[in-house]
């Protein structure tokens, strides 16, 4: 590997299809800062000045800052819940899978993948406001109910990995099961914590169904609900409407570019389980 | 030691768990102020609900409404009836999804509120037909009446030499002239399937007998017998389209109207506003489509745009109802119809506006015909049914469609 | 805690069997109180909605107001629907096809990043990008890009047929949804080949190199059986995740032009709430959910067993 030689053909075909990737963002950026006379021309150019006015007004209109609330504290609560529960779940079944229950739940969990979200839709909606969880939390209970199926998967195969020698030891220094869980069992897991917690996080970020038709109070929505829901709003000011989809795109970016190393690594680990 | 530590984490969920349901459900209701839900599905008439309400809370400090105008606001609406959350006071349009609420007995009856007698009696017998003769009561209040109709840019029309057609032929020709100087004819939108629905009702309203609904329900009716000639004239306009028919939506399509891009515009009263949003100076102007070739015959497609209307399950029954006699007002209506370019339902409250000159007989003398598409079952999907039609051409298949999903859809 | 410190440990945690047997009931209560909870709650915001839906289909309930039993009349209509029909067959042709382009893209693009090239980290994290962007507003950038930039370009360069809006064509409108299916899904499913393609060691293409072995043999005999599992489990899930489309549809076409592309989920979505068909289409979920699980399982025998066959 280090005799070769770049690979300058390899190199400059992956810029060109990077392109195809950059260019919506490029358009979006630019359109946000453009006036609606500039529209008029060629739309690839460059802003003549920059129109943060767009902003301001996105901001005012789609009342930006409530729904941002909105989906960081459903997000922050689901990653935070989802982590601390389904590692538990994960860990009771994956401990104990010689056992007749705990091998039916791990199928129990797993198969529910295989159910599509239309045919739940109808009755939770009815369920959720019949129990007053037509709001962030009910929300956030779904989300973490929901996330068993698919984090069990990930979850349960690395605890199997964990040579159970660890857990007996510190049984002897006198910790109880469910001390051994949380000082020596989550604690090695924290790569897989990790990982959970990106896809959770990116999951409850941009979901855009259940929101849709769990939440119908307006000051409750979440970002992307918030971009739907303007769009007839918007009409042809699409200055505007870019102005407010690069700020609902905005905070997973800078999270993206700051932490993109981990992010990708983490959602390598979970893919190679 | 375990219980310990097992009632500690018990607590910490129970405690989470109230603090996210105290964060979840703070209606807003500080100190003593009444909320109240105030839902529309007309986007258009976002900013000027917006005006009204202002006024309002300023006289009633105590009552804050919040308004909500949704996308596909049909479907959101339905949504909220599976839950049992409906609005608190809702702006509909008078069409199938009205009956359908007025019969799941959702609504209130205002058949004994003093507001019900202000307003023209025409509209509110439009309305209960709606519902059907089973649910009795007056459940809505017609507040704003639109105008199916023809847009077409003065201007243009003047220089091409052309007056104002009031029979089908003089139309065609009018359109034939445009093509032949160089001009889009018609400028369609058809990305929107809705948009196609208003030549359609302006042609089955005046082609095709008015209790065709209650007839195609009892199958003494059918699409392939009432609605051939009225699908032959759609094709017939459709020739005189733009390049990209089915590829504009109805926001372009207002803005590319607005710049002179066509002579006509087959669209309501409600696109004017945005027109001259678009362009301030343009000289526009409204005639009802001349269908036939008798200008005595040609009727002008008008129906309640806008009824208002109240959740019968509310907990605020006297602030909604307060709302609604405000919005009901003389001062309100006018000015609800000024900045929107509609008409009222309510008596004495008339339209002034030069843009409706043409249009101005058709009210005086009574020559209107309501919306057929109204008392289509609701869910049938009309629009995106006629949208195919338009691109395939198969008129045939589209009329045995239509009459198919209708039968389906009452069969469900 | 050193290595010795736990071995020493684990020696003397095999001592004394008579304390940890008495330990074990609680034990096991334990287990029970961590993983019965997350049961009990998955049932009742999953597994009873699902039952509920079967149930209804069976009734003829609006979603509101009365109801009564209706036997499998649902079932029948939505068999003789061809609205419901004509959306099975866009949302299949639709995973069919995304699944394998994406699939394709994505093989390449993986193959691309792992070979030895300049800039290698800055392209990865781009390419990775679009996975953790919304998809709604994706689409609705898309759709702006669609309706005015392309037609915009198609005419001042004189293409004919980029010059109309293709999400107004019923013919075209499918290709717009594609794109920004496979525009997203394709950042995913590159880092699931590259986590595959860097298990690989060098030495052993060194070695088919030394036997003669061209790139095209080196692809098939080395690379693709190595990451034929990842190949399997991007597969299934890709399709599983297309199946599914919603988002893409709404911020595009919105099931338009006429119904050209409407999917399943999007049917169900409307017709259940809209028309009054909650239970029409909760038969329709039905038949939908069977489908997918028989799909799914074929789909996993079949590349499980070319896997093995390899």
């Amino acid at each position: 590997m280090i005799g070769k030689k770049t690979n300058w053909p390899v190199t400059v075909l992956l810029m060109l299809a990077s392109l195809c990737v950059l260019l919506p963002f490029y358009l979006t950026i630019t359109i946000a800062l453009k006036t609606p006379q500039e529209m008029a021309g060629n739309l690839l150019a460059l802003p003549q000045t920059w129109e943060f006015e767009n902003f301001s007004r996105a901001i005012e209109m789609t009342n930006f800052f409530n729904a941002f609330g909105n989906s960081a504290f459903v997000t922050i609560f689901v990653v935070v819940f989802t982590v601390l529960t389904n590692s538990m779940v994960a860990y009771a079944i994956a401990r104990n899978m010689h056992k007749k229950f705990y091998k039916f739940l791990f199928y129990y969990f797993v198969s529910a993948m295989f159910i599509p979200f239309p045919i739940i839709m109808l009755p939770i909606v009815n369920q959720t406001s019949a129990w007053g969880m037509d709001n962030l939390a009910g929300l956030i209970v779904l989300y973490v109910v929901y996330n068993l199926s698919f984090n069990m998967f990930i979850y349960i195969g690395y605890i199997r990995s964990i040579p159970k020698e660890l857990e007996e030891a510190a049984i002897m220094d006198g910790a109880s099961t469910w001390g051994v869980f949380w000082k020596v069992i989550f604690p090695l897991l924290a790569p897989m914590n990790a990982t959970v917690a990106i896809l959770t996080c990116l999951g409850a970020w941009n979901d855009f169904l259940l929101p849709l038709v769990i939440v119908s109070d307006r000051d409750l929505a979440t970002l992307p609900v918030v971009q739907y829901v303007f769009q007839s709003q918007f009409s042809t000011d699409y200055n505007l409407a870019f102005a407010s989809y690069l700020m609902a795109l905005a905070p997973m970016i800078i999270v993206y570019v700051l932490a993109q190393k981990w992010i990708i690594s983490g959602v390598m680990r979970g893919s190679i389980k | 030691m375990m219980l310990n530590k097992l009632s500690v984490f018990g607590t910490t969920v129970v405690l989470s768990a109230a603090i996210l349901t105290g964060c979840g459900s703070n209606g807003g209701s500080n100190d003593g102020q009444v909320e109240l839900d105030f839902f529309t599905n007309k986007s258009e008439s976002i900013a000027t609900y917006k005006g009204l309400i202002a006024d309002f809370e300023k006289q009633n400090p105590d009552i804050k409404i919040k308004f909500d105008a949704p996308p596909e606001a049909e479907t959101v609406l339905k949504t909220r009836l599976t839950k049992n959350d409906l609005p608190d006071v809702m702006g509909i349009g008078g069409n199938a999804t009205y009956g359908e609420l007025a019969r799941a007995g959702v609504l209130h009856d205002f058949s004994e509120e003093e507001v019900t007698n202000s307003i023209q009696p025409a509209y509110i017998d439009m309305i209960n037909r709606l519902v059907g003769p089973d649910e009795k009561g007056v459940h809505g209040l017609p507040y704003a009446t639109n105008a199916n109709a023809v847009i077409y840019n003065k201007t243009k029309l003047e220089e091409l030499g052309l007056t104002v057609p009031t029979t089908w032929d003089e139309f065609i020709l009018a359109l034939e002239k445009a093509k032949a100087a160089g001009e889009t004819p018609i400028y369609f939108t058809l990305k929107d399937a809705w948009t196609g629905m208003i030549p359609w009702n302006s042609l089955g309203g005046n082609l095709v007998d008015d209790e065709f609904a209650a007839q195609k329900n009892e199958g003494k009716a059918s699409f392939a017998e009432s609605y051939d000639v009225p699908a032959d004239k759609m094709l017939e306009l459709l020739k005189y389209g733009h390049k990209d028919n089915f590829g504009v939506g109805y926001g372009d399509g207002n803005n590319a109207f607005a710049k002179g891009e066509s002579v006509f515009y087959l669209q309501g009263n409600w696109a004017i506003p945005e027109i001259l949003k678009a362009n301030p100076d343009m000289e526009l102007g409204v005639f009802a489509m001349p269908v036939t070739n008798d200008p005595a015959q040609n009727r002008l497609v008008s129906g309640v745009d806008v009824l208002l209307t109240m959740n019968e399950e509310t907990e605020h029954k006297e602030e909604a109802m307060k709302f609604i006699e405000f919005m009901m007002k003389k001062e309100t209506a006018a000015r609800y119809i000024e900045e929107q370019k509609a008409f009222s339902a309510i008596q004495d409250v008339f339209q002034e506006d030069p843009v409706f000159e043409g249009i101005k007989a058709n009210f005086e003398s009574g020559s209107l015909a309501s919306f057929p598409d109204h008392y289509y079952p609701a869910g049938m999907g009309a629009d995106g049914i006629l949208q195919e039609f338009l691109m395939k051409k198969d008129k045939e298949a589209f009329l045995t469609k239509m009459d198919k999903e209708w039968e389906k859809v009452n069969d469900r | 805690m050193t290595d010795k410190a736990m071995k020493a440990k684990v020696r003397t945690a095999r001592l004394p069997l008579q304390n940890k047997r008495a330990s074990l009931s609680k034990e096991s209560n334990v287990f029970l109180f961590m993983a019965v909870p997350g049961f009990i709650l998955f049932f009742i915001f999953h597994t009873y909605p699902a039952l509920q839906g079967i149930f209804y289909s069976f009734t003829d309930w609006k979603g509101y107001g009365d109801w009564s039993f209706v036997g499998i009349k649902n079932y029948l209509n939505v068999f003789k629907d061809a609205r419901a029909l004509d959306a099975y067959i866009f949302t299949f042709q639709f995973a069919v096809l995304s699944t394998i382009i994406v699939n394709i893209i994505s093989m390449l693009i993986a193959l691309g990043l792992n070979a030895k090239i300049k800039f290698q980290k800055t392209l990865r994290a781009i390419f990775f990008l679009p996975f953790i962007l919304s998809i709604l507003i994706v689409g609705f950038i898309f759709n702006f890009i669609f309706s005015h930039l392309l037609p915009t370009l198609g005419q001042n360069l004189g293409i004919e047929l980029l010059s109309k809006n293709i999400l107004g064509d019923p013919d075209l409108a499918w290709i717009g949804i594609v794109v920004v299916a496979v525009w997203q899904a394709v950042a995913f499913n590159t880092i699931l080949y590259l986590a595959g393609l860097v298990t690989i060691t060098e030495d052993l293409y060194e070695a088919a190199s030394i036997d003669g072995a061209g790139r095209w043999t080196q692809f098939w005999k080395i690379t693709f059986p190595l990451i034929a599992p990842f190949f399997t489990i991007n597969m299934v899930l890709a399709m599983k995740g297309f199946l599914m489309v919603f988002d893409q549809i709404v911020a595009l076409t919105g099931g338009g032009p006429g119904t050209s592309t409407e999917s399943i989920s999007l049917l169900i979505y409307r017709g259940g709430f809209e028309g009054g068909q909650f239970a029409y289409q909760s038969a329709n979920a039905v038949i939908y959910f069977v489908v997918i699980v028989i799909i799914s399982i074929i789909q996993l025998k079949v590349l499980e067993r070319r896997e093995a066959g390899n």
